[in-house]
């Protein structure tokens, strides 16, 4: 069974970004908007973790702490502080709470998922590992030994955070597997943005991490782009598919 | 320390571009103050009270704040539900960068507290703060949108 997660918070953005985070495992997410609704859901639904923001009408969330403390039931109950704060008193105050870990916003749902790995593990949700044609694993293809990773014409926002969240199951499942090696197919895309330099970053990054080698194809003019950007001046760009298999 | 020594121009942009850029990929650049003349935008605002008061005033255009909302909720424009998931966004951006300046303000021996935040929207509107001991004005592009941050503080009462 999976694990139960309360994210308390009065921002429904940040709830649904924690949900966002937490969608690739094995999570029931249950949520409340103050720190009255939180301590009541915590109480009836005995959640495995807590995300509790601190700043919130009605109740705040050291005010819910607080209160949890004093409950037998509730006062073991890991909970990670969200907070938009990070001067030294504020930070003092939340680990003085017998909060588990804090996090700082602005924040992204990964470095979220890296908070919670460290205080309990995370189940990859059964069935939903990404398999090749599947939504949401459009992108990713197994060739021979070669996962390749081919991402669409215009990359937005929403391609990053979609590849973001396969791309770390997928190399977990790649590793295990024997499998290292990776090309990053850029041959579609047409327009240089911030976002696909972000994208190449992340995915150089963690497959660096996870000790996969990983080839770049693209076309000859955007190869020619991302050299004048700092952040992918030196990556060697492979010009065909075939290219880059011949080059592992 | 003299809140008129507090480095605010320096803390206000590099929130701003922080948050931007880490929540929504959105990689700001300062041009020069302009106005929205009579466009439609929304203005999220947090207060901050205690031995330092102040505000923080985020301007951007509707149509800019429909941008930020699927950045910041990974979806597409024509998934936004309603004004209500915009309005929530724009609110947690001036969350969050009024959070960063309530922790300088706190680390600089100016402890304060911060205010949920608040959105005003519409057109043609002024939002005018005086008798203030130190503001910034400071003016962001990403792409063809604007975005403006307002921020004043003076001492606490």
């Amino acid at each position: 069974m999976g694990l139960k997660i309360l994210t308390v918070d009065d921002s429904k953005t940040i709830r649904m970004i924690v949900k966002k985070a937490f969608r690739p495992y094995d999570c029931q997410i249950i949520e409340g908007e103050n720190g009255v609704e939180g301590l009541s859901l915590a109480a009836k639904e005995k959640p495995d973790l807590i995300i509790l923001d601190i700043t919130m009408p009605v109740m705040n969330g050291a005010e819910m702490l607080a209160k949890m403390k004093e409950e037998p039931e509730l006062k073991d109950i890991p909970v990670i502080m969200l907070t938009a704060e990070a001067g030294k008193d504020n930070v003092m105050k939340i680990v003085q709470m017998g909060v588990k870990d804090y996090m700082v916003k602005p924040f992204k749902g990964e470095q979220l998922i890296d908070r919670v790995t460290k205080i309990m593990p995370l189940a990859e949700k059964k069935g939903d590992s990404p398999k090749e044609g599947e939504s949401g694993s459009k992108y990713f293809n197994l060739d021979g030994d070669i996962q390749m990773l081919a991402v669409p014409a215009k990359i937005l926002r929403p391609t990053i955070v979609e590849v973001e969240t396969q791309l770390k199951p997928k190399l977990k499942e790649m590793t295990g597997g024997g499998i290292k090696k990776m090309i990053l197919d850029l041959s579609k895309t047409k327009e240089t943005n911030v976002s696909l330099i972000k994208l190449i970053v992340t995915v150089l990054d963690n497959c660096q991490i996870s000790g996969v080698k990983v080839l770049t194809v693209a076309s000859a003019a955007l190869g020619k782009e991302l050299k004048d950007f700092q952040e992918t001046g030196n990556i060697p760009i492979h010009f065909s598919i075939d290219d880059a298999k011949a080059a592992f | 320390m003299d809140l008129s020594n507090f480095d605010l121009p320096t803390f206000i942009r590099g929130a701003t571009q922080e948050v931007f850029d880490t929540m929504l990929s959105m990689e700001l650049s300062e041009q020069e103050l302009t106005d929205f003349g009579d466009t439609s935008r929304i203005v999220g605002s947090v207060s901050l009270a205690g031995t330092a008061s102040g505000t923080v005033n985020i301007h951007v255009s509707d149509s800019f704040a429909c941008q930020i909302t699927a950045n910041m909720l990974g979806m597409e424009l024509d998934e936004i539900e309603s004004d209500d998931e915009v309005h929530d966004v724009i609110g947690e951006l001036s969350n969050m960068i009024g959070g960063d300046l309530k922790s300088r303000l706190c680390d600089a021996g100016f402890p304060c507290e911060l205010s949920i935040p608040s959105i005003t929207s519409g057109k043609d509107f002024s939002i005018e703060s005086k008798g203030w001991a130190v503001n910034e004005t400071v003016c962001f592009q990403f792409e063809d949108h604007i975005a403006l941050i307002e921020a004043y503080i003076k001492n606490g009462g």
